[in-house]
């Protein structure tokens, strides 16, 4: 059963949209990731969970170790979450490998393993098709064994 | 063969000055020309390596990755920054003695992954710009890991290579100047910075309000974590008294410390930087390679007649010759090349003063150029990677004056001193 029969989500912004609004569509989406898109509507880059975490919260947070002593009042956290909320998305999107409508599952299942993303954008040709999860991916395969 | 040896030797050392690949890979492949090659046989390439220095660095990166979670050197960091009360002067001069401190007792490049980011976090908060503050502490990670036989590569590889320099030996002879030029370093960059470090009030009251023992009263293991910790720098002091190797001390603290604080053996062994203890395997077989060669002999001989036999310029050359070399290429290489010259140049007589001259120019040599020492290199990664970058041209112009003002002291000190 390849990709395009699988529960794909259309989760995706353009790659103009704020930080804000992308963090907006990827709430509400049930994917951990959005595609970001080109004007032709091509797939430019993934913007994350991960993504909109590093970008709303300070840099060094990737270094540090310990941070309990810190509240959420502190000034320089409003500041850096004020400094991204416009900023366009494609600023902190990442390039990020796609699959294909008819690619098979386990190769989908492969890719997930060695990219280490919980969500990757299939594409049909050069057009994007919808965002595929681990979690669309694994419900599909249950389902289909408990059809057999 | 030995113009071969110096071909393939220098030509690693302008690999690793250009970052043409990973220092590792070029050590590496230095060490198997020299081998394949045939400048250095299999028995000899093996007993050059220098073993004690490989256990010592294994051992206190163990005892500090196993550390770390304890949130300790967090703590310290911020109570440092309260204690200057928002004043940006006191907060250059706490944190590098801070830094300095840690780097003597730990190491200098741990010291830098460890209170880097946390300066990093204190200038977000403080509203300061990171690069000073992270540069003074680079500088002063330099300076204070002068101090003691663990704190910086250099003196690793001297302390673990010549057994009669003890622990104590090292800070009798190199804390002293250590501190004086610290202060004179930080006062110097304090002065520098003073235009871009203020604080406004309402953010100094910010820091004070922070918990910083929070983290250290949630972590687990704290009080047998540090009580190895610092049990394990007792007897770095009482190494010499008590017949004890210091890579003996390191290897038994970490040994210890992997009961105590570690649930997962393989996850703490993960800690330990292979690629660094593999580099210095690969720079101890080919310095071997020159040795056997006869060119340290040759580099010895003419520095004996550049001097004329006497001790007091013999120092004086090996200070700043280490010191250029250092800054050219790396700390470590450079040091590891030098120790057998200093062999050499004292024949059958021990003279301490010369392996202080090495320490001091290969140390404070560490801070002029941006690859001249580890601690640089990983401070400045940590800077790029938080959108901060450092160009080898900024770094030159802070590091080098500070350099040339750190040897002159140095200098001052060997020949009232020690010659």
């Amino acid at each position: 059963m390849p990709l395009r029969d699988v529960q794909l989500v259309d989760a995706s912004v353009p790659e103009t949209a704020t930080v804000a609004e992308a963090a907006a569509t990827l709430f509400a989406a049930s994917v951990p990731a959005l595609a970001v898109l080109d004007d032709g509507g091509r797939v430019a880059g993934i913007f994350a969970e991960e993504d909109v975490l590093k970008a709303v919260f300070p840099r060094y947070l990737a270094e540090v170790r310990h941070t309990a002593f810190l509240s959420d009042d502190t000034p320089s956290l409003d500041e850096q979450a004020r400094s991204v909320r416009d900023r366009p998305v494609r600023e902190f999107a990442r390039p990020v490998e796609t699959l294909r409508a008819d690619d098979s599952q386990v190769h989908a299942a492969e890719r997930f393993i060695h990219t280490g993303q919980d969500a990757l954008p299939v594409v049909d040709g050069e057009s994007f098709v919808g965002m595929l999860s681990i979690a669309a991916l694994c419900h599909a395969r249950l389902e289909r064994a408990q059809e057999r | 063969m030995s113009a071969l040896a110096v071909v393939i030797f220098v030509g690693a050392l302008a690999a690793i000055a250009f970052d043409w690949a990973h220092r590792t890979k070029i050590a590496l492949g230095g060490a198997a020309l020299m081998v394949l090659l045939g400048i250095i046989d299999q028995e000899h390439a093996v007993e050059a390596i220098d073993w004690p220095t490989l256990g010592l660095l294994a051992g206190m990166m163990i005892i500090v990755a196993l550390s770390e979670p304890t949130g300790i050197f967090t703590y310290i960091a911020l109570r440092a920054t309260q204690l200057s009360r928002g004043n940006p002067i006191a907060l250059v001069f706490l944190l590098a003695f801070v830094t300095g401190v840690l780097s003597a007792f730990l190491d200098n490049l741990t010291s830098i992954l460890l209170v880097v980011p946390i300066t990093l976090l204190i200038a977000d908060l403080l509203r300061l710009p990171p690069i000073p503050l992270v540069l003074i502490q680079v500088l002063a990670s330099n300076i204070g890991g002068t101090a003691t036989l663990i704190g910086d590569p250099p003196n690793i590889l001297i302390g673990s290579h010549r057994s009669e320099l003890s622990f104590m030996d090292f800070i009798v002879n190199l804390a002293p100047v250590s501190i004086v030029t610290l202060g004179v370093v930080s006062g110097l960059l304090a002065l520098v910075y003073r235009a871009s470090l203020h604080v406004e009030p309402e953010r100094a009251a910010e820091i004070a309000r922070l918990d910083p023992a929070r983290d250290l009263r949630e972590a687990k293991n704290v009080k047998r974590t540090l009580a190895v910790l610092v049990g394990t720098i007792v007897a770095f002091f009482a190494h010499s008294a008590i017949g004890v190797e210091p890579a003996v001390v390191a290897l038994v603290g970490a040994t210890v410390m992997l009961f105590v604080a570690s649930d997962d053996v393989d996850e703490a062994l993960g800690r330990v930087q292979w690629s660094t203890l593999l580099f210095f395997v690969g720079l101890f077989v080919m310095v071997g390679g020159l040795v056997e060669q006869g060119v340290v002999s040759d580099v010895a001989e003419r520095l004996a007649t550049l001097t004329e036999g006497s001790p007091t310029a013999e120092g004086l050359v090996i200070l700043w010759t280490a010191a250029a070399g250092s800054a050219l290429v790396d700390n470590i290489p450079f040091t590891t090349a030098m120790i057998p010259v200093v062999d050499e140049i004292q024949g059958g007589e021990f003279d301490d003063g010369l392996w202080w001259a090495l320490a001091l120019g290969a140390c404070f040599g560490g801070n002029a150029t941006i690859i001249a020492a580890a601690a640089n290199v990983a401070a400045t990664g940590i800077l790029d990677r938080t959108g901060n970058h450092v160009s080898f041209l900024r770094f030159l112009a802070v590091g080098l004056p500070m350099t040339l003002v750190s040897l002159v002291i140095a200098t001052a000190y060997l020949v009232l001193f020690q010659f």
